[in-house]
């Protein structure tokens, strides 16, 4: 690399750090992400990682903030024409990066915010303002896992979706399906009901969140 | 041929698809060097080449044999459901399978999924007649829970302000009510 691309000065340095810790974080787990490699990557001097963060936690931990508030941002953008509630599958990097920091015993190290987390909860906690609050949150914890194991497993499990050649569209429909119970998981509505092809009605609740 | 030495042929080489089986079920696949492998298996280093051409000849073969193991072991044969108890505290199942799906290990198109089928023929059995869409979407919304769940719960429990210890119970039900909900929609009752 030629010193012309070197990120140079502070805005640049930390920007740079955070950018590299935010890709290769989508790529191993935190604790195989050596100082070394993320200088490597930001293509910055190794000792400049301690300079202006302190050590390269603070930069795996804002790498991840990154990876988050990105994506919450593009699903802000979304909401107006959402294509599909499995809006993680546009963003893998982001799954992945909350795969290997759990396999790895290290959702600790990264975990830091979750905005999209936190506007599903308000939204569904207005909805459900009757509902234990704590009931609310459980449920949205379920759609959640359904949603990011949607995305992880997406290639283990939408080529056999696909294989039944006896039923035409059997993808879309299958897909379809799914959106019916991630939306009853959220709603704490019941699944089976949901994976039969049945919306079951949800009334909102008027009283005041 | 069922000779002596035959006999060890063949146990060497599925003791390594096992060893490798427990190694990526706690990291990824490119990690994992063919020396910890046989040293894993207990078995010689130059078997490693010898049996396997290349380490994605090694994965391929491993996914295969995971598998079948669980079809023919967990499902005996494929006459019960995996446990759930089970899926969600053995890291050789849903650590496999997530380290594998990291990798792109699932990706190619003439990959079988005995788990899945196994399942599935389960369920046309218990529901004859129902509906393929509902079979095919529960198979695959169970299949996806219980991986997912050991994977994913605890980032959510985090990013949602609930507390392992104290809420921890009510968790665990929920996961429970809802594989029960989906098994018992099409005709199954869950196996904990």
């Amino acid at each position: 690399m030629t010193d012309a691309h070197r990120p140079r000065g502070a805005v640049e340095v930390r920007e740079a750090l955070v950018a590299a810790a935010a890709r290769l974080l989508g790529d191993s787990a935190p604790g195989q992400i050596s100082g070394r490699r993320l200088a490597e990557e930001a293509r910055v001097n190794y000792g400049l990682i301690h300079h202006y963060f302190g050590g390269k936690e603070a930069v795996l931990r804002e790498g991840f903030s990154r990876l988050s508030e990105s994506y919450a941002a593009e699903e802000a953008l979304d909401t107006a024409v959402r294509v599909s509630p499995f809006s993680l599958l546009r963003r893998p990097d982001f799954v992945r990066a909350i795969a290997y920091a759990s396999l790895s015993g290290e959702i600790d190290r990264t975990h830091v915010v979750h905005p999209t987390l936190d506007t599903a909860v308000d939204w569904i906690l207005g909805a459900r303002a009757d509902d234990d609050q704590t009931k609310v949150r459980v449920d949205v914890g379920m759609a959640t896992v359904f949603h990011l194991a949607r995305c992880l497993f997406a290639s283990t499990v939408d080529p056999w979706v696909e294989r039944d050649g006896e039923v035409q569209d059997m993808a879309a429909q299958v897909e379809e399906r799914f959106v019916l119970i991630l939306r009853a998981l959220s709603l704490g509505l019941d699944p089976g009901t949901a994976a039969r092809g049945e919306r079951e009605p949800f009334r909102r609740s008027s009283a005041p969140g | 041929m069922v000779d002596a030495s035959g006999d060890r042929e063949i146990s060497s080489r599925d003791a390594l698809l096992d060893a490798a089986i427990r190694l990526i079920s706690d990291r990824p696949p490119s990690v994992v060097t063919g020396r910890e492998l046989a040293e894993e298996a207990g078995v010689n280093y130059g078997l490693v080449h010898y049996y396997f051409e290349s380490s994605g000849d090694l994965v391929k073969e491993a996914r295969l044999r995971h598998g079948s193991r669980l079809v023919e072991e967990t499902m005996v044969g494929g006459t019960r459901t995996i446990p759930v108890e089970q899926t969600i505290s053995d890291r050789e199942i849903f650590g496999f399978a997530a380290n594998m799906a990291l990798e792109g290990a699932y990706d190619d198109d003439d990959v079988t999924r005995p788990v899945f089928d196994a399942m599935l023929r389960m369920v046309v059995d218990a529901d004859p007649g129902g509906d393929p869409v509902h079979h095919r979407a529960t198979v695959a919304t169970i299949v996806l829970l219980q991986l997912g769940w050991p994977v994913f719960v605890e980032h959510n429990v985090q990013g949602l302000g609930l507390d392992s210890n104290a809420d921890g119970e009510l968790i665990r039900e929920k996961f429970f009510v809802v594989l029960q909900s989906l098994y018992r929609s099409v005709g199954l009752e869950v196996d904990w």
